[in-house]
């Protein structure tokens, strides 16, 4: 399959960064450079670092939030600026340099096929194990990938990749779900509002810089927490399915 | 405890407890404070209705207070209070969050002056 020829769709890259400086930069040059016909959106989440003074000059347009909301709501923001500059797709990157731009034109095209709605860059989606992964994330992989099994009927094995294709047919979903972390919950929202989502397979590099979003006490409370939006989530695509029918 | 006071005490915490998910859903409660208050209403109903735990938990608070039963219910109130404030702070967070996102595309948007960075290319 020829993945090198430009889409007739309109696609926003959409990168999510807080406090990124070391490694903003070369995300955005080589998102430019693997993916020139897609415009790009860097959401600066309130970095206290130079993110923003690295970012002047890129080329990459920015969507600064003031002060630092998360990872979820800068995701929603750079759906919400899809939506109104009416693009086609949004493709979600991390900033810590871990995912290839290159590696975006294959699920692009895989995308064009016409059969999801969201298709994630999977890092488990061949091997269906989490082997390499420490032992309290992969207890959290398997636990979230289980519980979208559970609630959808279909599992997802990287319930937290950052790479994501978002059709515009879930912008709207999306913006509205109040409560969205774009993890398990938002998954299994979307699977039982009947949009297919799928998995293609990537590979991720160690992050070199930076920090995990992730802090101690999260590897408690974001468990508990996205267990029980989980389960609200089923809740609330159930109540939409029934309000529109 | 009575028989009763166990069936009051599991009603005011189902209470709570379906009170918190209505209130996380209409995006009232930020579900990292809903967390809190849903484990905590667990584990209390927990001790109500497991007799082992109910009795040991008994005995340590007539051990720490000389009131138990006057605690408990100023407990449940100030439980209330809690989750009342926690909306207060969600509520404000929300219009906050929402002004942040607003400002940040509209200002975006702004230095873009079509908002449709692509449509030069066109």
């Amino acid at each position: 399959m020829d993945t090198s020829t430009a889409s007739p769709h309109r696609t926003l890259v959409a990168i999510p960064a807080y406090n990124e400086a070391a490694t903003i930069r070369n995300v955005v040059e080589r998102v430019r450079l693997n993916l020139p016909d897609c415009d790009l959106v860097v959401v600066n989440d309130g970095s206290t670092d130079a993110t923003d003074a690295v970012l002047a000059g890129s080329g990459a347009t920015v969507v600064a939030h003031l002060c630092n909301l998360g990872y979820g709501r800068a995701i929603q923001t750079a759906v919400l600026y899809a939506e109104r500059a009416d693009y086609d797709r949004l493709v979600t990157l991390d900033a810590d340099g871990q995912h290839d731009p290159a590696q975006v034109r294959p699920l692009l095209a895989e995308f064009d096929g016409g059969q999801w709605d969201l298709l994630i860059g999977s890092r488990y989606v061949v091997s269906r194990s989490y082997g390499g992964v420490p032992f309290g994330r992969r207890l959290g992989m398997q636990l979230f990938s289980s519980l979208v099994g559970l609630m959808t009927g279909r599992r997802v094995y990287d319930t937290t990749s950052g790479l994501k294709i978002i059709g515009r047919q879930t912008f709207k979903a999306l913006r509205n779900w109040q409560f969205i972390d774009f993890h398990a919950e938002a998954l299994v929202y979307l699977m039982r509002l009947g949009f297919r989502i799928g998995e293609a397979p990537i590979t991720v590099e160690e992050r070199h810089h930076g920090t995990t979003m992730y802090s101690a006490l999260s590897h408690i409370k974001y468990p508990l927490k996205t267990t029980l939006m989980v389960v609200l989530g089923l809740i609330e695509a159930s109540l939409t399915r029934r309000r529109m029918s | 405890m009575t028989t009763l006071g166990i069936a009051v005490g599991t009603a005011i915490g189902i209470a709570l407890l379906l009170w918190v998910v209505v209130l996380i859903r209409q995006d009232r409660l930020y579900a990292g404070y809903g967390v809190i208050f849903i484990v905590g209403t667990i584990a209390a109903i927990a001790v109500l209705i497991v007799p082992s735990w109910l009795r040991a938990a008994t005995a340590a608070s007539v051990a720490l207070m000389p009131e138990p039963s006057l605690s408990l219910v100023a407990i449940v109130l100030l439980t209330f209070l809690v989750v009342y404030v926690f909306i207060q702070i969600s509520v404000l967070a929300n219009r906050v969050m929402r002004l942040t996102q607003e400002l940040a595309i509209r200002t975006a948007q702004r230095e873009q002056p079509s908002g449709r960075p692509s449509e030069e290319r066109r």
